[in-house]
């Protein structure tokens, strides 16, 4: 199960053996993580480096998070936005300075370029102006954040202008892979900037290590909710994870766990074991119930009503029946689109009532089922189903302040891709722009980022955790 | 003005005695905290004519501790034979333990605990304990308890290797949760606000010359008791003191806490031993035994911070919180005595008490706390000149500040200290007339 490759990457002398001898074996660059808390400046002392152009709209919001978060700060931009960082500099006492002071060799290790000042296809010339010296000297395990503009009323080459961003991160996010560095898009509808910072926290944070190529869009839909906690944000919090055994389901358990909620476990009853051992160890309450059983939905209403009410629901559990369409047989056709789709719809309408404002839900969906996979039709279908599912009830729950989102992860290194023949293994691992699979962890800190308060702006949207992979859109 | 108390008590402050500050491992080397705080607190009962079984309570700061005797209040009060009832504690918030010792003597005065309490700090930094690795500590313990066997003699051998983990740890002044050498993150401080080293280098020369004219002016003789040392020596003066040095001498000096850095052995506070004590009593009593009030306090307020981002900050907190408790403005205030750790780090602080966005996110607050002028900033010097006995500087200051607002005819001072930890302490003194 254990990743070879990267296991000898790990080795500064095997590392340096293979590159002096010019071996033709990739050496995917090992990912730097962050496992502990959240913290209040997650990006303390990091060297920073923004740009912008002339009618850039989202520098002040970037200038307060960054300052908030402990970014070292240089900015290469027209003298007029760059003195938006000047008070958020000298509130936190990290003034930003120009970047044409750089020491030459010093390595960047945030890229954050906002290009929502860009609305004609020359103007795009900036991003390769801004990049184009940069993106050799990023440091490992870098990130780069192009910041637009959604599209909605824009001209048509505005909107061109601003579609053309997708394409060039995606790009970007495969050229730096190799160095475990990641690229990431994050659009802005207008009137949303306020909500930019918790998202431009997390895309900058080693908590985002293996998500890449991926746009984010923060929006003004669902109703503002209160002050972002930066640190235990889920204290006081009741949060329930179905299909916590083990897997994503566990690490998401633990990592909701770290930032201070009541987690309940949920799992089968063939898996009670393990379950009750995650609950004990995380101070949450288990429960096993089988997701795909008749009356599911009610029971777990009554096993939830000591708890007075519910903030986030993490829709994990899902099952795999992978046969061809020819060779499927009707009940495998159920159970994958009872417990992956039917099971979140009927669970998510039971429990409604006890969802507290201003909570959330966050569904697992697939690279599949945005792909599509042989043998894989039921799950595919599902988790496609999912992507739906969460966009139109992004709409409706929007009054309540409650966001709904999806991950899709990637090639995540659990039981389930260990059984996976070892050459299709190394094919999907190496096909990422960061040539390695995603951990457990990667997901479960990208549930915790969703679930989180400073993500109020990403609602009815999938985020995809695959490292860069090569399929899917 | 001032807070209301519940029990309609006020504690005043009668005034304060200290020992000269000297450089660590100069003349006091052989004085340990406790013989220092027992000179300090001498000096100050003969001072202000108190018996000693008046004295009912003893509260005393301590940064570096003796572990075979930490309660330094009670030592110093046994050594001193003042009355066996006279209780004692000690507390430790780092160099705001001095301050911390003294409010809380305010605070038990004003709940009616007691009438009369005597409170200050000391710290010996010639005294601290080398302290043995607590590898060695834990491996050595089959030997110290018990009856050992030659078999646990060779457990003990095998564990204590490599040799030099068994060295004893040079004690230095480091952030537990860190391990940052204080100098270092003052150092961070003074680059992330933009402290320039002439800046720095400026405000030390003003301290040492302001210090040097309280000196020579017998300023600080009210508040000084003399020691005498080993050889029979009188120390009549704080030690520190350059009245000499300037600009251009400083500029000389290299940095000590990196290599491109800001910060040297002149804008930066040495090492010092020395003890500060204060006499406290309730308003009544010291009418009724015919003493005449310095001051009191209208408000203190202690704040921390995230150690990791701005180490030495917690003024910047502390100094607006206080000023809200007493009711008052910056402008309203007539004198200010800061801590001065490091140049850099006052005046990073003073920057941020200048700036209004930093009132408006950090504070909650609409305007800037505001500018301190320096005319009345640290009007006799501060720590950079003096020294700071890391226990004793907050009973320096409250004791300076009491005596110049009964000298002056001043109205209100404000007091701010920077302490390990993150921690920030400040308190607003008024004149009792």
């Amino acid at each position: 199960m254990s990743d070879f490759l990267l296991e000898l990457s790990k080795n500064p002398t095997a590392r340096s053996f293979v590159r002096s001898l010019g071996l033709p074996i990739p050496l995917p660059q090992p990912l730097r993580r962050d496992s502990g808390p959240w913290r209040a400046q997650p990006l303390a002392d990091t060297p920073c480096l923004v740009g912008g152009t002339d009618g850039a709209e989202l520098l002040g919001s970037v200038a307060d998070c960054l300052a908030a978060a402990g970014a070292d700060t240089w900015l290469s931009m027209p003298a007029p936005l760059a003195r938006l960082f000047h008070d958020p500099g000298e509130t936190f006492g990290r003034p930003a300075r120009l970047a044409t002071m750089l020491p030459p060799e010093k390595v960047v290790s945030l890229l954050v370029f906002d290009a929502s000042g860009v609305k004609t296809a020359l103007g795009l010339r900036a991003l390769f102006d801004f990049f184009q010296p940069l993106v050799t000297r990023i440091a490992r395990c870098g990130r780069v954040v192009v910041l637009g503009r959604t599209a909605d009323g824009a001209t048509p080459e505005a909107a061109a202008a601003q579609a053309a961003l997708d394409g060039f991160v995606r790009s970007v996010a495969k050229e730096i892979g190799r160095k475990g560095a990641t690229a990431n898009l994050v659009l802005v509808e207008p009137g949303a900037e306020s909500r930019l910072a918790g998202v431009l926290r997390f895309v900058l944070s080693p908590r985002s290590a293996f998500v890449s190529g991926q746009p984010l869009v923060v929006s003004t839909r669902a109703t503002p909710i209160s002050e972002p906690m930066l640190v235990r944000p889920f204290e006081k919090k009741v949060v329930v994870v179905t299909g916590a055994a083990r897997g994503i389901g566990e690490a998401t358990a633990r990592a909701f766990a770290r930032e201070g909620a009541h987690v309940v476990c949920l799992d089968r009853p063939a898996d009670e074991g393990p379950t009750s051992v995650l609950a004990r160890a995380i101070g949450g309450t288990p429960v096993a119930l089988d997701m795909s059983a008749e009356g599911t939905a009610e029971a777990l209403k009554t096993a939830l009503a000591p708890l007075g009410g519910l903030d986030v629901l993490v829709h994990n559990a899902g099952v795999t029946r992978d046969k061809t369409l020819g060779r499927m047989k009707p009940e495998q056709w159920d159970q994958v689109l009872g417990v992956n789709l039917d099971a979140v719809v009927q669970t998510t309408n039971a429990l409604e009532e006890q969802l507290r404002d201003g909570g959330r839900i966050v569904c697992l969906s697939s690279i599949a089922g945005l792909a599509g996979n042989m043998g894989q039709t039921a799950y595919a279908a599902s988790k496609a189903g999912i992507v739906g599912w969460v966009r139109a009830s992004a709409e409706r729950f929007a009054g309540r302040g409650v966001t709904v989102n999806a991950v899709a992860p990637g090639f995540i290194e659990t039981r389930l891709t260990a059984a996976i023949p070892i050459a299709i293994r190394e094919v999907a691992r190496r096909l990422a722009a960061l040539g390695q699979g995603g951990l457990p962890e990667d997901v479960a800190e990208a549930i915790v980022f969703l679930a989180s308060p400073g993500a109020q702006g990403v609602t009815g949207r999938v985020l995809r955790v695959c490292g860069g992979a090569f399929v899917g859109a | 003005m001032g807070r209301t108390k519940k029990s309609g008590r006020r504690a005043v402050i009668i005034g304060g005695a200290r020992t000269p500050f000297v450089k660590a491992f100069s003349d006091f080397t052989k004085l340990d905290t406790i013989a220092l705080g027992t000179i300090a607190v001498a000096g100050l009962l003969k001072r202000f004519g108190v018996p000693y079984r008046d004295v009912e309570s003893m509260v005393w700061g301590g940064v570096i501790l003796q572990g075979t005797a930490p309660n330094v209040a009670r030592e110093i009060a046994l050594d001193l034979k003042l009355d066996p009832a006279c209780e004692g504690m000690t507390v430790t918030r780092a160099c705001a333990s001095g301050l911390q010792a003294v409010t809380l003597a305010a605070a038990a005065i004003e709940r009616g605990e007691a009438d009369v309490v005597v409170a200050g700090g000391s710290d010996s930094t010639s005294n601290a304990e080398i302290k043995l690795p607590q590898k060695v500590v834990h491996a050595l313990a089959p030997l110290a308890l018990g009856k050992p066997t030659p078999r646990d003699y060779l457990g003990v051998l095998s564990q204590l290797m490599p040799i030099t983990e068994l060295l004893p740890e040079r004690p230095r002044v480091a952030e537990r949760s860190t391990g940052e050498v204080m100098g270092e993150a003052a150092e961070r401080m003074a680059r992330r606000n933009e402290i320039t080293r002439e800046a720095q280098d400026a405000f030390a020369v003003r301290s040492h010359q302001r210090a040097a004219a309280a000196i020579a002016s017998g300023r600080f003789d009210e508040e000084i008791v003399p020691v005498q040392v080993g050889d029979g020596r009188w120390v009549h003066a704080d030690g520190l003191v350059r009245a000499d040095t300037s600009v251009d001498k400083l500029a000389k000096l290299r940095a000590v806490f990196a290599k491109d850095g800001t910060l040297t052995a002149g804008n930066s506070s040495a090492l010092t031993d020395g003890a500060a004590a204060v006499l406290l009593m309730s308003e009544e009593r010291a009418r009724a035994m015919g003493l005449r009030p310095l001051a009191a306090f209208a408000s203190w307020a202690y704040a921390g911070v995230d150690p990791a981002d701005q180490l030495l900050m917690g003024p910047a907190l502390a100094m607006p919180k206080a000023l809200d408790r007493a009711g008052l403005r910056l402008s309203d205030i007539d004198l200010v005595d800061m801590h001065e750790a490091f140049a850099a780090q006052v005046l990073s602080v003073l920057k941020m008490l200048a700036s209004g966005p930093f009132a408006r996110a950090r504070l909650g607050r609409e305007e800037a706390v505001g500018e301190v002028d320096p005319a009345i900033l640290n009007v006799h010097g501060g720590s950079l000149a003096l020294g700071h006995p890391f226990g004793a500087t907050g009973a320096r200051m409250v004791t300076t500040m009491a005596n110049e607002l009964a000298r002056t005819g001043k109205q209100t001072a404000l007091l701010g200290i920077c302490a390990a930890g993150g921690l920030g302490a400040a308190a607003v003194l008024e004149r009792v007339s």
